[in-house]
C-alpha cells in the first residue's frame, strides 16, 4: 500500500477553529485513493521529531496563548523544517501556522514575536484590538494553472504584509489584511493562508492538489488521483458560491 | 429615587404599554431601548429580594428552569428568564415587565439565566446572591472570543464579590475561579465521581490542559467527558479542594445518583445532564429546601423546548436536543450510543449571527463513534457543511440525506419509522421543535 507520511505540529495546541479537520479530510481522501496517510505529532518538548521523512508538515491556528508557549519550542524546529522544506516536503500552514513561520509577529501590546523567517513576509496586529477580519471568505487561486475558488472563514487580527506569491486574489471577505486584494502566501509546495472551515473541508481539489504533489514527488512519476464522489462538497460550492458571491 | 432613575422606569413603563396597546410583545425591545438611553438603567430596579444567576457555557437554561421550579415549589413568587433572554437587555426587560412604576420588583427570588460575557456588566448594577457556574468550553468563537477571554471577564467580576459561588469542581476552567477572592469564604464546589462512562484518555477536544496558576500539565485521574474530569495540578496542587456537594453512584440504568446519602431518581441518564444536576443539588442546598421537592423535581420535571425533549410521531421516536458546541453534540451522540438499536440522526446547522458565524467547530465533533446509525439526514443553512463533515468521519456519504428545508428535512426523516435523534444548534432548535409539530399535524390530518 502507497503510504504518505504528515506531521501534525502542536495538534494539542493549535487546533482553535477546527483546524485539525484539515488532517482528518487528507487522511480520508487518501484512504479514497488506497494510500495510507500516516500522522505523527510534535509536541512542546519533544526531541526525536522526524522532520526529514514527512512529506506534509502542518500547523493550524491557535489562541495567543497557546501561540506565545510553543513560539520557543517552534524556533528549536527551525533548521528541521527548513531543510524539510528545501527539499520539497509539502508545508500546510493555517492563520497562526501562516503568521509564525514569516518574520515576525507583532502583537496588538506592541510586542514583537519572533518568527521562524522561512519566509519574508510579517504580519503586524491592528492597533484597535477589537477590529479583527472575521466572516466568510471567498477567494480564487491556480491549480496547475487552472483558476479555482477556495471557501473558507476568516477570523483575525493580524495583517500579514509583504507577500509577494500570495494564495489567491480575494472576491469576497478581508484576506491579508482589511479589504485586502490577496489572500495568504503560496509557492509549488507551500500553502499558508487565514481560511479555516477547515480549509480543505469545502475545496476538495485543493486536497487533491496536495496528494498529487506529495505522490509524484515520492515516484518521480506525475500522479493523478482517482475520482471520487464529491458530491456532497460540489452541491455545497454550488450553495456558498451562490450565496457569498451573490451577496457582494 | 433619582429623577433620571424615575424617568427610566416611567418611559420603560410607558414603552411596555404602548406596545402591548398596538397588539405586539413587548420581548427584548424595551430593554434594548432603556439601555441605549441610560447604560446604568439597571440601577432604577429596586430588587430587594435575593438573586441566583446561571451561567456557563453548556447547560444555563436547563439549570435555570430546574432551580425556578424547585424556588417556586417551596417558596413563593419568583421572577426568571426560563426562556433563554439571558443579554443585559434581556434581563432588562424582564424587570420592566415585573416592576411597579417606582422600579420596585416584587418576589420572593430572582432566578437568571445570564450570558457569561454579561456576568460583569449586570452584577455591577444588580445586588447578586449566588452565582452558579457550570463550565466553560468553546463556544461560538467569532462572536464570544477565547474560552480565556471570557474566564478573565467573570474572574474580574469574582475578584470583588462576596456572595455565594457555586462552582464545578471537576471543570478546571470554573474551578480555577473560587481563587479569585481568597476573602470569600462562599465558595462552594460540586464534584461528581467517576461514572460507567468516564475514560483514562480524554476523547473529545477541549480547553484547560494547563494549570492556570503554574502553567504545568495538568494531570487527570479520569475524564467523564470533554475536559470535565478528577484532575488536579502536580506542581501547585490546584484541584484539590474539598467539595461542597459530592455526587456519588451516578447509575445510568436507573437513572439515579446520590448525594448526602440519599438516592435521587431522576428523568434522564447522561452524565451532561447528572452534572446539571449537580449544580441544581448544589444551589438548592444552599436555600435549605425539602428534600421531598428535590426528589420530585428530578424524577418528574421536564424542561423540554429542545433539550432532550422526546416526541412520538407515528410509531418513531424522536429525542431532540440543542447542541451549540462540540461538547453540546458529543454529549448527544453519546445518549444516542448507549441505545442498542438501530437509530436515525437529523443534524441542523444554521449560522445566523446568534450561532456564530463560523460553523468549523463541528469538526471537534466526534462522529468516528457513531453506532449503529442508519441513515442521516441534514438541514439547516449549512446543511451541506455537516453533511461533508459527517461523511469524512468515515460515513457512507450515500446514506446522507440533505434537506435544508426543514419541512423537506422532516418528510425525508419520518419515511422510515423507528428510532430517531435529532440535534440542532442555537437558531436551529425553535424551527426544528416547530418543524416537528408542523408534521405531526399534518400526518394527524392526513389519518
Amino acid at each position: 500500500m502507497a503510504e504518505l507520511k504528515l506531521l501534525h505540529m502542536y495538534p494539542n495546541l493549535l487546533d482553535l477553529y477546527g483546524d485539525s479537520g484539515n488532517v482528518e479530510i487528507l487522511k480520508y481522501r487518501c484512504g479514497l485513493r488506497g494510500i495510507e496517510l500516516k500522522v505523527s505529532r510534535r509536541i512542546i518538548g519533544d526531541t526525536d521529531t522526524d522532520f526529514e521523512s514527512a512529506d506534509i508538515i502542518y500547523l493550524g491556528g491557535g489562541a495567543d496563548l497557546e501561540q506565545q508557549m510553543l513560539a520557543d519550542d517552534l524556533l528549536k524546529c527551525a533548521d528541521g523544517i527548513r531543510a524539510a522544506y528545501e527539499n520539497g516536503a509539502f508545508l500546510l500552514m493555517i492563520c497562526g501556522g501562516y503568521q509564525l513561520l514569516g518574520q515576525y509577529y507583532l502583537d496588538s501590546n506592541g510586542e514583537k514575536i519572533k518568527g521562524l523567517g522561512l519566509f519574508d513576509y510579517y504580519t503586524e496586529a491592528s492597533s484597535d484590538k477589537r477590529k479583527r477580519c472575521i466572516g466568510n471568505i471567498v477567494i480564487e487561486t491556480k491549480i496547475d494553472g487552472e483558476s479555482y475558488k477556495v471557501i473558507g472563514f476568516e477570523n483575525h487580527g493580524g495583517q500579514t504584509k509583504g507577500v509577494k506569491t500570495e494564495f489567491g486574489k480575494v472576491l469576497a471577505g478581508n484576506g491579508n489584511e482589511f479589504s485586502s486584494a490577496i489572500e495568504g502566501y503560496m509557492e509549488e509546495n507551500v500553502i499558508a493562508t487565514y481560511l479555516h472551515g477547515p480549509l480543505l473541508s469545502k475545496n476538495p481539489k485543493l486536497s487533491d492538489r496536495i496528494i498529487s504533489y506529495c505522490m509524484s514527488r515520492q515516484t518521480g512519476e506525475k500522479y493523478t488521483p482517482a475520482a471520487v464522489n464529491d458530491k456532497l462538497e460540489e452541491e455545497c460550492r454550488e450553495v456558498l458560491l451562490e450565496r457569498l458571491l451573490g451577496e457582494k | 429615587m433619582s429623577v433620571k432613575n424615575s424617568l427610566t422606569i416611567w418611559f420603560g413603563k410607558f414603552m411596555v404599554k404602548c406596545l402591548r396597546l398596538i397588539g405586539r410583545d413587548a420581548g427584548n425591545a424595551p430593554g434594548l431601548v432603556l439601555w441605549t438611553l441610560n447604560k446604568d438603567c439597571l440601577k432604577a430596579f429596586k430588587v430587594e429580594c435575593p438573586i441566583i444567576a446561571v451561567t456557563g457555557t453548556n447547560g444555563k437554561t436547563s439549570v435555570t428552569n430546574y432551580l425556578s421550579h424547585i424556588f417556586a415549589s417551596g417558596k413563593g413568587k419568583i421572577i426568571t428568564n426560563t426562556q433563554g433572554n439571558n443579554l443585559d437587555t434581556g434581563i432588562c426587560s424582564l424587570l420592566l415587565a415585573n416592576c411597579d412604576m417606582k422600579g420596585r420588583v416584587k418576589a420572593d427570588y430572582l432566578v437568571l439565566e445570564t450570558d457569561e460575557s454579561h456576568v460583569p456588566v449586570i452584577y455591577s448594577k444588580l445586588k447578586l446572591e449566588t452565582l452558579v457556574l457550570l463550565n466553560f468550553f468553546r463556544d461560538q468563537l467569532d462572536r464570544n472570543g477565547e474560552v480565556e477571554t471570557l474566564i478573565l471577564k467573570v474572574k474580574k467580576f469574582l475578584e470583588t464579590f462576596e456572595g455565594n459561588v457555586v462552582l464545578n469542581a471537576d471543570d478546571p476552567n470554573v474551578a480555577r475561579l473560587g481563587r479569585a477572592n481568597p476573602n470569600n469564604k462562599n465558595i462552594f464546589y460540586f464534584s461528581v465521581e467517576r461514572y460507567s462512562g468516564a475514560t483514562d484518555e480524554p476523547y473529545e477536544v477541549g480547553e484547560g490542559k494547563f494549570c492556570p496558576f503554574c502553567d504545568t500539565e495538568l494531570v487527570y485521574d479520569y475524564y467523564q467527558y470533554s475536559h470535565v474530569g478528577r484532575f488536579h495540578c502536580p506542581k501547585c496542587r490546584f484541584g484539590e479542594d474539598k467539595p461542597f456537594t459530592l455526587i456519588k453512584n451516578v447509575d445510568l440504568s436507573a437513572p439515579s445518583f446520590e448525594a448526602d446519602g440519599e438516592t435521587y431518581k431522576t428523568a434522564h441518564n447522561s452524565i451532561y445532564y447528572m452534572y446539571n444536576l449537580a449544580a441544581v443539588y448544589t444551589a438548592a442546598k444552599l436555600y435549605d429546601f425539602d428534600k421531598k421537592i428535590l426528589h420530585d423535581t428530578f424524577e418528574h420535571f421536564e424542561v423540554n423546548n429542545g433539550r432532550l425533549e422526546t416526541f412520538n410521531i407515528a410509531g418513531s421516536e424522536l429525542m431532540v436536543n440543542l447542541a451549540k458546541n462540540p461538547v453540546g453534540a458529543n454529549m448527544t451522540l453519546r445518549v444516542m450510543n448507549e441505545q442498542e438499536c438501530e437509530k436515525e440522526l437529523l443534524f441542523v446547522l444554521n449560522d445566523n449571527l446568534a450561532d456564530g458565524h463560523d460553523v468549523s467547530w463541528i469538526w471537534d465533533i466526534n462522529f468516528s463513534i457513531f453506532r449503529d446509525v442508519t441513515r442521516v439526514v441534514t438541514s439547516g443553512t449549512r446543511a451541506y457543511d455537516i453533511a461533508i463533515r459527517i461523511k469524512c468521519s468515515g460515513y457512507d456519504p450515500d446514506k446522507i440525506v440533505v434537506r435544508p428545508d426543514l419541512d423537506d428535512a422532516m418528510e425525508e426523516l419520518f419515511k422510515n419509522s423507528g428510532r430517531k435523534f435529532a440535534i440542532a444548534n442555537y437558531t436551529a432548535v425553535q424551527p426544528t421543535r416547530a418543524a416537528i409539530k408542523r408534521y405531526k399535524e399534518r400526518r394527524e390530518a392526513n389519518g
